[in-house]
């Protein structure tokens, strides 16, 4: 009666006994090696277009860090001769002068570097605030009505007034834009960070964790910071070209950095002053500008993506 | 048709030969069905049983094409009504098929339903969507098949939104969608896994209702082997993607013959004899990334032969209605088989008595004592109580088990005695003659901890995903730093790892890499570890595979009897706990309504709360299950107005929740 679908081999009868039983390999089964991270940046890193991204941004860094230190070019020297004035671009200067006659390469990197330093600065601050504040947040139930007005009043006094009115307070420099952008910034990332910790907080594991007694910092260690890691780099990640974006707008508006001082607002502000002239003096800056706009944006929201599990295909 | 009809009394409708399924997952090749064969018939129910991820879901899935999109049919075909589904490309061509002739539920009737659109809506749209019918029409029959399912008031429910709806109703409105179109062939995929015990059994009633009056064929897939004995006519076991065995539901429940399938109805606790150890599937289903060679069972079967590693068996009839998978049915293998059964009939003979009851005489020592306990939380600015005046006592050494359904209290019972929730207990609970509620001073909180702990419900969830099994273990040796150095907390870990049958390799690798049976065993020894007198079990075996679950109860019985544990066992099957409890306690709605010696439990049921469950819940044996019939609770039928219930001993050790009226009914029947 058996079916069709015999094998052709010829059968041992001698097979037909009691094999030995190996109880380590039937307990060894079903495992998966399948680890977090490594699926996260595999994930991450699968897309073309981030791969060009964190390149440039890379690239950018490096020079904002090398060009300052490499370089002789002064990138404050002012010229007295006119001659100088407005260049267009030459092999001496790559591209070109501004209304003193500062080459516009150097003080782009210049540049780049102090407002990526302050973008980094308030990420720092308002993600590292964000999740300490989100954090007490989270855990205690009385801190809500207060927090929430809080965050209510922050959010809704529109943010241009409020730079605005605290720049004209404080003299025009590089700690008040800091305290200026950053005291404002956190409340945000609290609550973001609040949210997130409300639904680990009540998970299984952390309930085991009560019963056996662990006290609070290990628990914030153990069993929270671990999962929320890829949150913060996230957080971090979009908080940086808003930043920088911020002063852009605020040496636009005229509130932003001392107008000596070389930041990407002040190059840009400074190549409007002339753009009907001279409008190649405000090319780089924006190019850059917008390079760094754009890749931290992309950047943080594809890592976004990519640290959920469920996108670990 | 020309095929043999082996017991079947009507023509063939579906038959899929040698299917077989693969997915691409991270860049691995998961082969989820591995030439898996079965014939439908007109009219007839099948049922599909298996563990989680035995291909079960993802072989029906293929009938209808609704693999995932990293899926395909690469092998075998699929024939309805004699054209090759296989052969289908477009949506299109499917549309013809999919929901019109071949129709399915799902486990979750939440995800299924569109929650922004009423529920007639989505019917009406499934009835013009297929047969073009006009709006009015559409909506009128509609609102007929709401009727037909049991929605009471159907043109005011029609109007409504999904969340209007309890869970119960909603899987009546799903399987509404379903045969809006009298499908041919209803699927349905764990249709009440999600569902409480007393609303799974009226689902079950409502499905074979239909399939009579539609003359559906109907084919169930469920890991529930209970469900199985209710509902099925046929039953396909299925193991690492294949049917292993198929066979009459009698066949299958008395005269198995796949050692998978014996395996497993052996390790029902339902059907193991009390005091002993619950017969044991070792490890864990194959991982499918791999090739399997020869029989997929063979490494976790000790009675395996050295022919079941090198080949694949091919059928075997046992009978004309019935076929296995196994090469032990070989004329070569006959005297073996033998040998097996001979040494199972000793087994049985063995250990058919019970084990002592518990002895509740003088020596019995109350350990815990909860009494007028009340919880309350705030939900959506009303005050609730989750608990309501609850009173028992848990003797030392006894297991003492918490039934209900969902949202019945019974886990806030169990949090609240460990200390879970602060300022919203009322009442007292005393460990040790102690009260224990409260704020307490250090010592007491550190003395606490070391002596009671808890057990969870989900392997998945209660384990923290970014810490090694070495830190989970011994993260209560951490917080009161309970061992000497370093050496003695490794020799701490290892110890406990052996104890729950766990090697000591595994104890650097992280929670992800285990099956949920090993993950439970993780949970339990980061609670041994501290060296507990007392346990609250939540639920620790609803999450887990049939065959993982006996691994569960053997080991949780062994530490109450090497360790001289108390256990609070919580869970929501009664027939479940039977096997390991001494003492059962029902829970509804926040209030204990019944508790009792387990066997008197069974024996005597009183309160009709708990002859509704134990009516409903589903019992592997189908000439028990068939002949039962379902009663049904409704709060409405106490008068508790002007005569209060109160918590009484009706006779001694059986506590019941009655007012005056009924506890003369009651004891009136005790002497019947």
């Amino acid at each position: 009666m058996e079916s069709k679908k015999m094998p052709n081999a010829v059968l041992n009868p001698l097979k037909f006994r009691a094999a030995v039983f190996d109880t380590i390999n039937s307990e060894n089964t079903g495992f998966s090696n399948y680890s977090y991270w490594r699926s996260t940046i595999r994930t991450f890193f699968k897309n073309k277009a981030v791969v060009v991204l964190v390149a440039l941004v890379f690239a950018m860094i490096v020079m904002s860090i090398f060009y300052p230190i490499f370089s002789d070019v002064d990138p404050t020297a002012v010229s007295l001769f006119p001659l100088d004035w407005n260049l267009r671009p030459s092999a001496e200067h790559w591209f070109g002068t501004d209304t003193l006659g500062r080459d516009i390469w150097a003080r782009a990197w210049y540049g780049c570097r102090n407002s990526s330093l302050l973008g980094f600065c308030i990420a720092l601050s308002d993600v590292g605030f964000g999740m300490i504040a989100g954090a007490l947040w989270g855990y205690n139930k009385k801190l809500d009505p207060f927090m929430i007005e809080l965050y209510n009043i922050m959010t809704n006094i529109p943010s241009t007034v409020y730079l605005v009115l605290l720049a004209y307070i404080m003299n025009t420099s590089f700690l008040t834009l800091f305290i200026s952008m950053a005291s404002r910034g956190w409340i945000v990332e609290a609550r973001f960070f609040r949210n997130r910790i409300l639904s680990l907080r009540d998970s299984e594991y952390n309930i085991a964790s009560k019963c056996l007694g662990t006290p609070m910092r290990r628990i914030a260690t153990r069993n929270i910071i671990p999962h929320i890691v890829s949150l913060i780099i996230m957080e971090a990640a979009l908080c940086i070209p808003y930043s920088i974006g911020s002063e852009v707008f605020m040496g636009f508006v005229g509130v932003g950095m001392p107008v000596d001082a070389i930041t990407l607002g002040n190059i840009v502000n400074q190549g409007r002053a002339s753009f009907t002239l001279h409008p190649y003096q405000m090319l780089l800056p924006t190019v850059i500008l917008c390079i760094i706009t754009v890749a931290f944006y992309v950047i943080g929201n594809k890592f976004a993506d990519a640290s959920d599990p469920r996108n670990h295909v | 048709m020309e095929q043999i009809k082996n017991g079947h009394a009507s023509p063939l409708i579906l038959s899929a030969k040698d299917v077989e399924v693969k997915f691409n997952l991270r860049g691995k090749t998961l082969t989820a069905v591995r030439g898996a064969s079965l014939d439908l018939y007109e009219g007839e129910t099948l049922a599909i049983v298996g563990e989680s991820g035995c291909g079960k879901s993802v072989f029906t899935k293929s009938f209808i094409g609704m693999l995932d999109k990293n899926g395909s049919v690469t092998g075998g075909e699929i024939l309805y009504r004699g054209e090759d589904l296989t052969k289908y490309k477009t949506e299109a061509e499917w549309l013809r098929v999919r929901g019109k002739k071949i129709a399915m539920v799902f486990q979750d009737p939440m995800t299924s339903l569109n929650p922004v659109r009423t529920i007639g809506e989505q019917i009406t749209e499934v009835i013009t969507w297929h047969f073009g019918t006009e709006h009015e029409e559409a909506k009128r029959e509609a609102i007929e098949i709401l009727k037909r399912v049991g929605i009471a008031d159907a043109e005011t429910r029609y109007k409504q939104y999904p969340n209007e709806f309890s869970g119960g109703m909603r899987q009546r409105v799903v399987i509404a969608t379903a045969i809006a179109c009298r499908p041919e062939i209803l699927i349905c995929d764990e249709p009440t896994t999600a569902l409480d015990v007393t609303v799974q059994a009226q689902i079950l009633r409502l499905i074979k209702e239909l399939q009579k009056e539609l003359k559906m064929t109907v084919v169930y897939i469920t890991h529930d082997l209970g469900v199985v004995a209710n509902v099925a006519d046929w039953v396909g076991v299925m193991y690492a993607g294949q049917i292993i065995e198929y066979g009459t539901v009698r066949e299958i429940f008395k005269q198995p013959a796949h050692p998978y399938t014996k395996a497993l109805l052996q390790s029902l606790p339902q059907l193991g004899v009390k005091g002993h150890e619950l017969y044991s599937i070792k490890g864990t289903p194959p991982s499918l990334f791999k090739e399997i060679h020869g029989d997929a069972f063979a490494p976790r079967n000790p009675e395996a032969m050295e022919i079941d590693f090198e080949q694949e068996p091919p059928k075997f009839q046992v009978s004309d209605t019935h076929w296995a998978k196994t090469w032990l049915l070989h004329p070569y293998a006959e005297e073996y088989r033998k040998e097996i059964e001979a040494a199972e009939a000793a087994h049985w003979a063995e250990h058919a008595e019970p084990a002592e009851p518990f002895d509740y005489g003088a020596h019995a020592e109350k350990l815990l004592q909860v009494k007028n306990l009340t919880v309350k939380f705030k939900l959506a600015g009303k005050e609730f109580r989750a608990v309501d005046n609850v009173n028992f006592d848990i003797y030392k050494g006894e297991t003492l088990s918490l039934v209900g359904e969902s949202g019945s209290g019974k886990t806030t019972i169990g949090r609240a005695i460990m200390r879970i929730y602060n300022s919203n207990v009322d009442g007292s609970i005393l460990y040790k003659d102690r009260p224990i509620t409260g704020r307490l001073d250090r010592d007491k909180v550190k003395h606490l901890h070391m002596e009671m702990q808890m057990i969870f419900q989900d392997p998945m969830a209660s384990l923290n995903e970014r810490a090694k099994v070495d830190y989970i273990i011994s993260e209560g040796l951490y917080n009161y730093h309970l061992f000497d150095n370093e050496e003695d907390r490794l020799r701490k870990v290892e110890e406990i790892m052996q104890e729950v049958g766990l090697s000591k390799d595994f104890s650097s690798r992280f929670p992800h890499e285990f099956s949920g049976g090993q993950r439970q065993r993780i949970g339990i020894a980061r609670s041994l570890v501290m060296n507990p007198d007392f346990i609250v079990a939540d639920e620790p075996i609803s999450a887990l595979d049939v065959s993982i679950r006996a691994q569960v109860i053997n080991l949780l019985n062994k530490l109450k009897r090497e360790r001289g544990l108390t256990y609070l066992f919580i869970a929501h099957d009664l027939s479940v706990v039977r096997f390991i409890s001494d003492r059962i306690a029902v829970i509804n709605k926040g209030r204990i309504v019944e508790l009792a010696a387990c066997e008197e439990l069974f024996r005597r049921p009183l309160h009709p709360y708990t002859k509704a469950l134990l009516s409903a819940v589903p019992y592997p044996d189908p000439d028990l299950e068939r002949g039962k019939e379902l009663l049904v609770y409704d709060r409405a039928m106490h008068n508790y107005k002007d005569d209060a219930p109160i918590w009484t001993e009706i006779m001694p050790g059986h506590f019941i929740l009655a007012n005056e009226a009924e506890l003369a009914i009651y004891r009136e029947e005790l002497q019947a």
